[in-house]
C-alpha cells in the first residue's frame, strides 16, 4: 500500500478557499494544480499527502466508504448523506467556518406554535382538520426524521423532498414548514417564518473527519495524524 | 428456510382460512408506497423497501397485508361484509437478520356488528394457532382505545391534550411524557401587541382579522394550511390553561386507569367501579366493551384466559377500538389484531367503513410445532 495519504477538500466556494487557507497555515500549502481543471493537488513540503478537490456532499460519501483519508466538509453533509455516520467516521475538529444551523421553521403567524410539543400538537390533529397530514419541505429527510420522530416522538408528517428554495415552500403550498441550513435568519425573515426555540437539530459548521476504522499502516497513521493535529485535531 | 415456505404448508394455511369462512385474495407485493407513509407516519420510511416506477410513482414491498386489502376492498367497488383472508410474505427493513416474513390473516370490513366481528376476529386467531398446532403456553392481552378516549373525555382535559394523549396511547414511554408535560402548563409564548391584545382579552374576533392580515402579509391566507380560526383557538387554549391550574387529580386518575390490568371476564365490573369511584361516565364505552366480551363468550373464547390492560395499544391513529396480541410468555407477538374503523375513509373511502382483522407471523410459529404446521 502507498504510504501517500488523500485529504478531501471541497472543490469550490468559500469551503474551498477557507480550507486551503488553513492548510496554508497550518504549513501544508498546497500548490495549485499546473491545469485548473484537475481536481488534485500537491502539498510541496509533505509528499505523502496528496489533496483531492470533490464536492462537498461527495466527501461524505467517500469518507463512508473509506477511500480517503481524511475530509473536510460541512458537518451537516456527513450527517444527512452518510447513514449511521456516528460509527462510519469520526469527527477530529471543528474547524470554525462554514457555520449553518439546520433548522425547523415554521409560519411566524403560527403564534401558537414556539417548541416541537405545541408542533407536535398541531402535527396530531392536522390530518383531522385538513385532510392530510402535516408536510414538512426539506432536503434533509434523516435528519427531520431523527428530529421528529425520535427525539420528539413526532411520528404523524410527510416530508416532501425539496432540492432549492426550500424557505418559498409554505408560501407556495407545497409545505407546511420547512427544515433548511441558515446561517443569519434573514432569507427566513423575508419569508416570514421563525425558527422553533428548540428546533435547531444541527449547529453545522465545516469539520475534519476521518473514516473509521482508522488506516492502520504504522507510516499512514503517522501522516495522517501529523496533518490532522496540524489542522487542529 | 422455514417448513412453512413449502407449497404444501401454504395449501394447509388456505385449508384454515377456508374453515374459518375467509375468502382468499391475493394482493400485489409491489404497493404504493404514499398509503403505508401517510397512515402510519414518515418513521416507517426507515423500515420498509422504496422503489420508483418509470414513471416516478414510489413503491415498496408490501410491509404487512391490513392496507393492500383495504385499498383492494374499495378499488372493486366492493359493497357490504366481506372478510378476506391471505397468505404471503411481507418486507421490512431491519439492521440484522432477515428482512421477509410469512404472514397469514383474515380482514373483515364492512360488518356493521361491531362486538360480534371483533369476537369473531379473536376468535379466528386462537383457532388459527391452534389449527397450526400450537401448544406452547400463550398470553393473550386485550386492550381498547374507545374506553381509554372515553376517560381521556371525561376527565375533561385542555382542547389539545385529549388529542395528544390519544395518540400517545400504546406507546408507554410518550404516554408517560406527555403525562408528566401534562402537569406543567407551557408558558406563554411572546406575542406582538396585535395579537397579544386580543388573545388576551379573549377578543377572539379581532384575534381572527388580526391573523389573517399577517397570514396575508406571508403570502399564506389561501395555502390550504392552518388557517387564522385554527391559530386562533389554540392561542386562546393556551392562555386558558396557563390561568386554570393543572388538575393533579386528573392526571391521578388518569395513571390510575392505565394501571388497570385483570383477566377479561372480570375487567367490565373494574371499569364501572372505576368509573364510579371518579365519578366519570363511562357508561357507553363499558356497554359495547360488555357486549363484546358476550359475543366472546358465544364465540366458545375463554375470557378467564385473556388479559385486559387498559394501557394496552397501538400508537396509530387509525385504530379505534379493539386491539389484542397473542403472545409467547417472554413477550414475542405470535398474532396480533384490531379494530380500525378510521383506516378505510384515510385511504379515500367516501363514508365510513368498519374493519376488524389480524395477522399471524408464520415464520415464528414454526419452531413451536417442530416445523412441520
Amino acid at each position: 500500500m502507498s504510504a501517500t495519504i488523500t485529504i478531501a477538500v471541497p472543490s469550490k466556494g468559500r469551503l474551498k478557499e477557507e480550507a486551503l487557507s488553513r492548510m496554508d497555515t497550518a504549513g501544508y500549502a498546497v500548490e495549485p494544480p499546473k491545469d485548473a481543471r484537475t481536481y488534485r493537488a500537491v502539498v510541496p513540503s509533505h509528499p505523502n499527502v496528496e489533496v483531492a478537490f470533490l464536492s462537498a456532499s461527495e466527501i461524505a460519501r467517500e469518507l463512508g466508504k473509506g477511500s480517503i483519508d481524511l475530509g473536510v466538509t460541512g458537518e451537516d453533509l456527513v450527517r444527512e448523506g452518510l447513514p449511521d455516520s456516528e460509527n462510519r467516521v469520526e469527527r477530529l475538529a471543528q474547524l470554525g467556518f462554514g457555520h449553518a444551523d439546520v433548522i425547523v421553521a415554521v409560519p411566524e403567524a403560527w403564534f401558537d406554535v414556539d417548541t416541537m410539543a405545541d408542533l407536535a400538537l398541531v402535527a396530531a390533529d392536522f390530518r383531522h382538520r385538513h385532510g392530510r397530514r402535516l408536510r414538512i419541505a426539506t432536503k434533509y429527510w434523516r435528519l427531520t426524521q431523527r428530529h421528529f420522530s425520535q427525539t420528539h416522538g413526532i411520528q404523524l408528517y410527510r416530508i416532501i423532498e425539496s432540492l432549492g428554495a426550500t424557505e418559498g415552500a409554505p408560501a407556495a403550498g407545497q409545505a407546511d414548514i420547512i427544515v433548511d441550513i441558515t446561517s443569519t435568519g434573514s432569507t427566513l425573515r423575508a419569508n416570514h417564518l421563525k425558527v422553533l426555540k428548540d428546533g435547531v437539530i444541527l449547529q453545522s459548521q465545516a469539520c475534519l473527519f476521518a473514516p473509521t476504522p482508522r488506516a492502520v499502516d504504522a507510516e499512514r497513521r503517522r501522516t495522517v495524524d501529523g496533518l490532522a493535529a496540524a489542522l487542529g485535531a | 428456510m422455514n417448513a412453512l415456505r413449502s407449497f404444501s404448508a401454504r395449501a394447509d394455511i388456505e385449508t384454515i382460512l377456508a374453515r374459518l369462512g375467509a375468502e382468499r385474495l391475493d394482493v400485489p407485493v409491489m404497493q404504493p408506497a404514499d398509503p403505508f407513509l401517510d397512515t402510519a407516519g414518515e418513521e416507517l420510511r426507515r423500515r420498509i423497501f422504496l422503489s420508483e416506477s418509470e414513471t416516478g410513482e414510489t413503491l415498496c414491498l408490501r410491509p404487512e397485508f391490513t392496507i393492500p386489502v383495504c385499498l383492494h376492498h374499495l378499488s372493486a367497488d366492493q359493497a357490504g361484509h366481506r372478510r378476506y383472508g391471505y397468505v404471503g410474505t411481507v418486507f421490512r427493513q431491519r439492521r440484522a437478520g432477515g428482512n421477509e416474513f410469512l404472514q397469514a390473516g383474515i380482514e373483515d370490513i364492512g360488518d356493521e356488528d361491531s362486538a360480534a366481528a371483533d369476537a369473531r376476529s379473536l376468535a379466528d386467531a386462537l383457532t388459527f394457532l391452534d389449527e397450526l398446532g400450537v401448544t406452547a403456553p400463550t398470553v393473550t392481552t386485550l386492550g381498547d382505545q374507545a374506553v381509554f378516549n372515553a376517560v381521556v373525555t371525561g376527565l375533561g382535559l385542555p382542547q389539545g391534550w385529549a388529542v395528544r394523549l390519544s395518540h400517545a396511547f400504546g406507546d408507554r414511554d410518550t404516554l408517560d411524557a406527555t403525562l408528566s408535560a401534562l402537569a406543567v402548563p407551557p408558558p406563554l409564548p411572546d406575542l406582538p401587541d396585535d395579537i397579544g391584545a386580543p388573545a388576551k382579552a379573549r377578543d377572539r374576533a379581532a384575534l381572527v382579522e388580526a391573523l389573517n392580515l399577517r397570514l396575508r402579509e406571508a403570502g399564506l391566507e389561501n395555502s390550504g394550511g392552518r388557517d387564522a380560526d385554527e391559530i386562533a383557538d389554540r392561542l386562546i387554549a393556551r392562555f386558558d390553561a396557563v390561568e386554570i391550574a393543572p388538575d393533579e387529580t386528573a392526571l391521578a386518575t388518569l395513571r390510575a386507569f392505565l394501571a388497570i390490568r385483570t383477566p377479561l371476564n372480570a375487567a367490565a365490573a373494574a371499569l364501572r367501579d372505576f368509573a364510579a369511584n371518579n365519578g366519570l361516565d363511562l357508561d357507553a364505552a363499558v356497554a359495547a366493551f360488555a357486549a363484546r366480551e358476550a359475543q366472546m363468550t358465544a364465540a366458545n373464547v375463554d375470557t378467564t384466559a385473556i388479559f385486559y390492560d387498559a394501557a394496552f395499544g397501538r400508537a396509530l391513529d387509525y385504530y379505534t377500538a379493539l386491539v389484542y396480541e397473542i403472545t409467547l410468555p417472554d413477550g414475542l407477538v405470535l398474532a396480533g389484531g384490531g379494530r380500525y374503523d378510521r383506516l378505510l375513509t384515510m385511504l379515500g373511502a367516501q363514508g365510513a367503513i368498519p374493519g376488524v382483522g389480524f395477522s399471524v407471523w408464520l415464520d415464528r410459529i414454526g419452531p413451536l410445532t417442530g416445523g412441520d404446521a
